[in-house]
């Protein structure tokens, strides 16, 4: 059986950490979010594919919903800001809800494999029917000069057919 | 009042919604109802040359994919011997889906239920208690997997569940000078990237087949963010230069977007551009070197677009290429398909580049895919109001567009870019088939 090789000190710091960074998006604070990167980011999303239980993937070693640097997250953002990103226009109202976080020591000194699971509910307009989205999480946290960051994201959605009109949110 | 009278059923208001299309109107209330569902699904899905899959998903004996004719579910599938076949994914025993899986790689199919067992290529091979259940009367040779017609044409599987189609070549006729630009990128040909992006919206196919008939008019609005940070090659001022180019009596239209002094081949690497002088025709060159953005579908609902696009506003383009298929599961909504497709012969960092464009601009997250489908779920919306249905939307755009003669590509060429003509084109051969004339 796996042990967490931290200490509870360090976990309720990353738990906290990643609570602040879903705040700032569900608050749409994005600029704050962009601080919550390194400037080497990978930010990455698989496509899932249905498949038998025994093939050799699930997750497309190849397709990506999302396939993101500090650079591309940032063109996002900016456009965001434009009065011209019809999609979030009036914006989606979304909760991100993060749990099972565990934290893991990795090879490398000051980095951190945190895996947690997320949920997103997301309402947009007068629509009743939010869109609800469940994802394993696997990220990797840095401790840099300003604290904690993240250095790569990693999000696997549950559905392989993705019941959104759009994406036009994060993970 | 409308082309399609309130009062009126679908077999009523078709002459009077033919007859508008060449007029330049069509009714709202095709986009999102039940009538025109049914009628499609019956009169258009089983009778068109409808898109599979691409070869390169596929590469290996045995690999399968399962895909949508309509509302048929087919197993796509190289067999032992490297051909393809397609077959309605039934136990042809009491009906029990065979493939439950999107892909993967087997010799042999065995249902679930009972156990009948098919090779690959739907043969039917292994039936439990043969001699005690049957005792001869179970000819195996009759119960073979419902084959589906299949066809290719530069690497894409398509699937017929007519057998009085005409052959997929003359189907296609001479939209294949302008699928090449799309699928003979280089001396190998495009390959997919991966698997396809797949989700579900609450659209219509069609809204999606029209925008992709080459729907130039809509870029500098619907897209007015990327104009807004420095994206485009082409300003607001200029986006109506091109053509729009549709194939007559077959559905099939394509937007030949281009930017003044736009550099030929913009986009590509020289490799690549070198080999596609060799490999197009003088003619086919002539007409690709000039396109910016090309946005075409073959009908009624495979479609591709091909343009320059860098990762950062204002930084050197790099081609991507995607293709997409619109699936309808009912009334206003759809399943979309979204395909990257490379050349094969790129260089893996191009490869890259060029993925990595297709993704932060297209697919479900894609920054211009987002706001299309924000649009055409409202349209949707829309048409299914009940004071919209006799409305009528215009197509006349473009009705008296004159025909270039200095474009060397076949079809009815017409400038500017910004037109209806092929979107009048698209529902024209709509019409012949839902009014049993195709």
């Amino acid at each position: 059986m796996e042990r967490a090789l931290v200490d509870r000190d360090l976990l309720t710091e990353i738990e906290q950490f990643l609570y602040r960074e879903a705040l700032a998006l569900d608050e749409r604070r994005f600029q704050d979010w962009l601080a919550f990167f390194t400037d080497d980011v990978v930010y990455e999303v698989p496509v899932r594919v249905t498949r038998e239980g025994n093939a050799e993937w699930e997750l497309s070693p190849t397709s990506r919903i999302f396939d993101d640097t500090k650079e591309t997250l940032t063109v996002r953002i900016q456009r965001l800001d434009t009065d011209f990103a019809w999609s979030e226009q009036p914006p989606s109202r979304t909760r991100h809800y993060v749990t099972n976080v565990l934290v893991d020591s990795t090879d490398v000194d000051n980095e951190y494999l945190v895996r947690s699971n997320c949920f997103i509910y997301r309402s947009r307009g007068d629509e009743p029917n939010p869109s609800m989205y469940s994802l394993a999480r696997r990220d990797t946290l840095r401790r840099t000069g300003s604290g904690l960051q993240i250095c790569r994201r990693w999000g696997a959605f549950d559905q392989a057919m993705i019941n959104a009109h759009n994406l036009s949110i994060f993970i | 009042m409308g082309t399609w009278a309130r009062d009126k059923s679908l077999a009523e208001a078709l002459p009077e919604i033919r007859r508008g299309i060449g007029e330049g109107v069509f009714p709202a209330r095709v986009f999102n109802d039940q009538e025109v569902f049914d009628l499609e699904q019956e009169r258009l899905f089983s009778r068109a040359w409808c898109f599979l899959a691409h070869e390169s998903e596929i590469p290996s004996n045995g690999d399968y994919v399962t895909r949508y004719i309509g509302n048929n579910n087919i197993i796509v599938v190289r067999d032992e011997n490297g051909e393809i076949h397609a077959n309605l994914n039934m136990c042809r025993h009491r009906g029990n889906l065979m493939c439950k899986s999107e892909m993967g790689n087997a010799s042999h199919f065995r249902c679930s239920y009972h156990g009948w067992t098919y090779k690959n290529s739907g043969e039917l091979i292994g039936v439990p208690y043969m001699k005690e259940g049957y005792n001869g009367a179970l000819t195996r040779k009759d119960w073979r997997l419902v084959e589906v017609r299949v066809d290719t044409y530069a690497g894409l599987i398509f699937g017929c569940l007519s057998p009085d189609t005409e052959p997929l070549d003359q189907y296609l006729g001479e939209f294949k000078f302008y699928l090449d630009f799309y699928l003979k990128q280089g001396d190998s040909g495009s390959e997919v990237h991966g698997p396809p992006d797949h989700w579900i919206a609450e659209t219509d196919w069609k809204i999606c087949t029209e925008n992709f008939t080459g729907d130039g008019y809509h870029t500098p609005v619907a897209h007015q963010w990327g104009f807004a940070l420095g994206y485009f090659p082409s300003s607001g001022s200029t986006h109506s230069q091109g053509w729009a180019v549709s194939i007559p009596g077959k559905g099939h239209g394509i937007g030949l977007g281009h930017s003044p002094d736009f550099p030929a081949f913009g986009g590509f690497p020289d490799e690549l551009v070198k080999q596609m002088r060799e490999t197009f025709s003088p003619e086919q060159v002539s007409v690709f070197e000039k396109v910016r953005t090309g946005v075409g579908t073959v009908f009624p609902n495979l479609s591709f677009l091909m343009q320059p696009f860098s990762l950062v506003p204002g930084g050197p383009g790099v081609r991507f290429t995607t293709m997409r298929l619109y699936h309808p599961v009912a009334p206003g909504r759809m399943e979309m398909y979204s395909w990257c497709l490379v050349p094969k012969d790129a260089s893996p960092e191009y490869k890259d580049l060029a993925y990595k464009a297709y993704t932060l601009a297209f697919g479900q997250a894609g920054t211009f895919e987002q706001d299309d489908f924000e649009n055409w779920i409202k349209v949707t919306k829309s048409a299914k109001s009940t004071a919209v249905k006799d409305v009528d939307f215009p197509y006349i755009m473009g009705m008296e567009s004159e025909f270039d003669p200095d474009f060397q590509g076949p079809g009815h060429a017409v400038v500017p870019y910004v037109n209806d003509t092929n979107f009048r084109n698209l529902w024209t051969r709509w019409g012949d088939y839902l009014g049993g004339d195709a």
